[in-house]
């Protein structure tokens, strides 16, 4: 098993709330009791063995939003449902009870996400964590203290083997 | 007392008279009236403008991001405001952050102004009040300074108006920093514009000041190249190394140098916008550049830590902190030159020459406070040609040997607490294996993405000195690092915004790219040479200045060209201009106010509200501060934004925790009213924020082109436009953009070469009516092409309907 739930390390803080360390199997867990999961997916995921894994998460029905540029893993892979969108629209969109999401079904529950430049999503957490009740939970290799829940630092071979895991929970 | 209202008047033989002259500030507003028509806003006071703000605030949204859910501003705190919740005096966690931007901006717009009010001192010192402005071939000598104040400046002296409003109103803007008091994030958000605005003006003053009087290009077609790099720099000699963004007393070490034959002799280099400023001293008309660029902030620690600099010389704003720390260490004297940054240094301004080099050479001071530029423009040259001798001598090295190197790599123990603390998180226990392999690459990738903060040796455990292992490993790709960076020529001409503002108010010429701000690159300094490259290929202006513009000109393309060297720097379609340093940023805003005033006529004198309405419905900019990370980043851009011209930063542009964006969604907010009869027109959503960040240059691509689409554009101009912004999401996204088909009005907006292939998606995808005969558009559009429309979103600029 892969245990990405220790080292939650930070250079700074941010103030009284953090993050929680969290497992793959929970995460999972969560994604399934979820209503609206949203799966957000960046850049740094365009890396060979991350783009699988996010592909084959995507695949599970989860949709996708794609920032930066990830959306180019995700063209043309059948059974993936996923829109290019910027991460600090997004950010903004999501605190907004009016907007009715990427396809127009309404706003969402819990937010995963994976593939962005730590300081850059810990950013657009601070919005969400500040102004919504947004679940957000971030599986990426760094611990990210303004998401509700977040994945420890870990290496990225550790990180693979901790997203296998979750994606055979899901 | 009798008071004169305007005139002359004229005195002889008097005695025992006072004559109390109070300002005559007044008659020069009197004048700028009698010449023309003025607006309504003459030296806006803080709320002089805030329904102008109101009104962008209502489509682009304050979205914050904070950096720290407490405030400890007061003794009543600290307040935990996480979850907005409100603090002790009863702000929320909006209102404070709104008041951290605010904070933010008029401490950028005060290093400016401060720069240009030392600047200017000095100036008038020197040349006189009465020294005229000479600027280039424009009769707005000016624009902000006008727009904002209804001044017509004309002499050194006349600015001194300027400035004295711009740092008036900065007071009262800190003054509302003080706890308690505004409650509501929007008015601190105004206020924010504001200073913004004034930024504008204070570095206006101060490039004009020093471009007039210091020979530098005026509005040059065709300024001059300068060297840059830290491969240029010739270690067999002498070499001084100037570090800031006032230039004023390096002009003095440059005339000393000359008038001594010292010049061929010496290496003179400098980093940050210093260096730009240098290269413009004296080469009006083409002269050669009289130093060298060594490069940005990202430089600095780099630069002293490679041993080369035999002596320092800092003045003001981006200076690292511990230059004197770092310089102690390698027996290079450090001269500190402005009251701004005096590291503690002992005053020997009024200190005898000889006196004063004989103690930085003998290492009884680690360096000096010279504030007479006369002094120190003697004391630098003479004590860097003692200062290499004595290093040499003493064989003063810096960087690790190769059997140190070898050490050092084999000492990590791979714990990762570099990698925690660098703020992009780089790969440097990776890198440290591969080098203990032989394998130099990482590190070399890593040289160009690291910005020599120095966290990562904080940190580690085994006091590995990180930044100096990375620097050897790269000494192949150091040498080699040697561009070519145009003179900053300062503003655009009248004639040139004549010929161009046409095809920029009717979209023809694409768009205006403008590139600003630091060197905190998310992925290294080539960015910056791939965004240039394609917006130019693809007909935009692009607008370089202050870090941007040093570092775009490291990168060379296959025929050994720098961008600078592949483009001609007119102000038209496809050419590539640096306007100069930091303040001269003004001249970006300059040209949208001028393309008002010069191609549509409107009077820009005391009119802010007017033109910066013009130039968000009409003209298509963008501002890109990619690496930004100063104050200074955070003001130039706040001033664009009010007067209307949208800017993108790159990722670490997040963490000045406010952004402006709009929401495509909510429909009612994209309308504007047509001046000609008042009736409201929709619009697609560009610019669709004012503030924003992007996560790659990827995805910047294609935002560059959507938000370059204005209200105003013809047909032509659109299908120009959309062409690009399709085109882009294609080739960097690899989709065409879902919201394209919003920006179609009729099918002549539609790419030339695909117009089949997008009127077929528009009949499929969007239920819009073809009449294929015609192959035109029978229905679907929700924004109306009119090509006479007015495009404004304020209401007392239309005319009855
Ligand atoms: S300014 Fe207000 S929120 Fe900040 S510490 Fe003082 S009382 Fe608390
Ligand atoms: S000096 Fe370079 S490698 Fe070290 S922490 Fe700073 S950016 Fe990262
Ligand atoms: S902190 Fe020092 S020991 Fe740890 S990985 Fe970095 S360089 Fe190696």
């Amino acid at each position: 098993m892969a245990d990405v739930s220790k080292n939650l390390k930070v250079y700074t803080t941010y103030g009284p709330k953090s993050a929680k360390g969290t497992k793959p199997a929970i995460v999972a867990k969560m994604i399934e009791k979820a209503k609206r999961p949203l799966f957000v997916v960046g850049s740094d995921v365009l890396e060979e063995k991350l783009l699988a894994c996010a592909q084959t998460i995507a695949k599970k029905g989860i949709p996708v939003a794609a920032t930066g540029h990830s959306i180019k893993g995700f063209i043309d892979e059948e059974g993936v449902d996923a829109k290019y969108i910027n991460i600090h629209s997004l950010g903004t969109f999501l605190c907004d009870p009016k907007w009715d999401g990427l396809d127009d079904n309404g706003c969402y529950d819990l937010i995963i996400l994976l593939g962005h430049k730590k300081y850059y999503i810990n950013q657009v957490l601070s919005g969400l964590k500040n102004f919504s009740d947004l679940k957000t939970i971030n599986i990426g290799r760094h611990y990210t203290q303004n998401a509700t829940m977040s994945f420890g630092n870990t290496t990225p071979e550790v990180h693979l083997e901790a997203l296998d895991e979750l994606i055979d929970n899901l | 007392m009798s008071e004169l209202k305007t005139g002359t008047f004229s005195v002889s033989d008097l005695e025992n008279v006072q004559i109390n002259i109070g300002s005559i500030v007044g008659a020069i507003e009197k004048t700028a009236a009698e010449e023309g028509e003025v607006g309504p806003t003459i030296k806006p006071n803080i709320s002089g403008l805030r329904d102008w703000d109101y009104k962008l605030f209502e489509r682009y949204n304050p979205v914050y991001t904070p950096m720290c859910d407490q405030c400890c501003y007061c003794t009543f705190g600290t307040c935990d405001l996480t979850g907005n919740k409100e603090g002790a005096c009863g702000i929320n966690m909006e209102g404070h952050n709104a008041r951290e931007f605010m904070l933010r901006v008029i401490t950028g717009a005060s290093a400016h102004s401060g720069h240009g009010r030392h600047l200017l001192h000095h100036l008038i010192d020197k040349y006189g009040a009465d020294y005229p402005l000479k600027v280039g071939q424009t009769n707005i000598i000016a624009p902000n300074v006008q727009m904002v104040t209804g001044k017509k400046p004309e002499t050194l002296g006349d600015l001194e108006d300027s400035l004295s409003y711009v740092e008036e109103q900065l007071v009262q803007l800190l003054a509302c920093v003080h706890m308690g008091q505004e409650g509501e994030a929007i008015d601190f958000e105004s206020k924010a514009m504001h200073g913004g605005m004034l930024d504008h003006v204070g570095m206006e003053v101060s490039d004009i000041a020093q471009i007039s009087c210091l020979e530098m290009p005026k509005a040059d077609e065709e300024p001059p190249l300068s060297e840059i790099g830290m491969g240029t720099i010739d270690s067999e000699k002498p070499v001084l190394l100037v570090i800031g963004h006032n230039v004023a007393g390096v002009t003095d070490i440059i005339d000393y140098m000359e008038d001594n034959d010292l010049t061929e002799n010496m290496e003179l280099c400098g980093l940050c916008c210093t260096a730009l400023d240098m290269t413009r001293y004296r080469t009006e008309g083409g002269d050669v550049p009289k130093a060298k660029v060594v490069g940005t902030l990202a430089k600095e620690l780099k630069m002293i830590r490679s041993g080369v600099p035999d002596v320092i010389v800092v003045d003001e704003q981006c200076v690292r902190a511990d230059v004197l720390r770092e310089a102690r260490e390698l027996m290079m004297p450090v001269i500190t030159t402005n009251d701004k940054i005096m590291y503690g240094l002992p005053d020997r301004s009024e200190d005898d020459v000889e006196d004063i080099i004989d103690d930085l050479k003998s290492g009884r001071d680690d360096g000096a406070l010279i504030l007479d530029f006369e002094k120190l423009g003697e004391v630098a040259p003479r004590l860097t040609k003692e200062m290499s001798k004595i290093r040499k001598e003493k064989g003063v090295v810096s960087l690790p040997t190769e059997e140190e190197f070898n050490e050092l790599t084999s000492r990590c123990v791979h714990c990762l607490a570099c990698e925690l603390e660098c703020p992009t998180n780089l790969p440097i226990s990776d890198a440290m294996t591969a080098a203990e392999e032989g394998d130099l690459r990482p590190f070399e990738i890593l040289h160009d993405k690291c910005v020599a903060c120095g966290r990562c040796e904080q940190a580690c455990p085994k006091d590995i000195p990180v930044l100096n292992v990375i620097e050897k490993a790269s000494q192949k790709v150091i040498r080699e690092e040697r561009g070519k960076v145009r003179v900053g020529r300062g503003q655009i001409s009248d004639p040139e915004i004549r010929e161009e503002g046409v095809n920029l108010v009717m979209g023809t010429t694409p768009g205006i790219i403008a590139m600003v701000g630091c060197s905190n690159y998310p992925d290294g300094t080539k960015d910056l040479y791939r965004i240039a490259d394609e917006m130019l290929r693809r007909n935009y202006i692009v607008l370089m200045s202050g870090c941007s513009a040093m570092d775009l000109g490291m990168y060379q393309n296959d025929d050994g060209e720098t961008l600078y060297e592949k483009y001609p720097a007119k102000f038209q379609k496809g050419n590539l201009i640096n306007v100069g340093s930091c303040v001269s940023n003004s001249h970006i805003t300059a040209a949208a106010i001028k393309v008002a005033a010069i191609f549509a006529q409107r009077n820009i004198t005391g009119n802010y509200e007017e033109i910066a309405d013009y130039v968000l419905n009409r003209v298509g900019a963008v501002g890109v501060a990619w690496g930004a990370y100063s104050q200074k980043a955070s003001s130039i851009g706040t001033g664009c934004n009010r007067l209307g011209i949208p800017v993108i930063l790159g990722p670490h542009g997040s963490k000045y925790r406010r952004a402006l964006i709009g929401k495509p969604y909510e429909e009612d907010k994209w309308k504007v009213l047509d001046a000609r009869n008042g009736k409201t027109m929709d619009i697609p959503a560009a610019p669709e924020f004012l503030l924003t960040t992007a996560e790659t240059i990827d995805e910047m691509m294609p935002m560059l082109a959507k938000n370059c689409i204005r209200p105003s554009d013809n047909n032509m101009g659109r299908m120009i436009k959309l062409t690009h912004y399709i085109e882009l999401s294609e080739k960097y996204l690899g989709i065409i953009p879902d919201d394209w088909y919003r920006f179609v009005r009729s099918e002549t907006d539609l790419p030339l070469a695909r117009r089949e292939e997008l009127l077929k998606k528009l009949e499929q995808e969007h239920g819009w009516e073809i009449d294929w005969n015609k192959k035109k558009i029978i229905s679907g559009p929700t924004s109306k092409l009119d090509v006479s429309a007015q495009p404004t979103n304020v209401e007392r600029l239309c005319k009855e309907a």
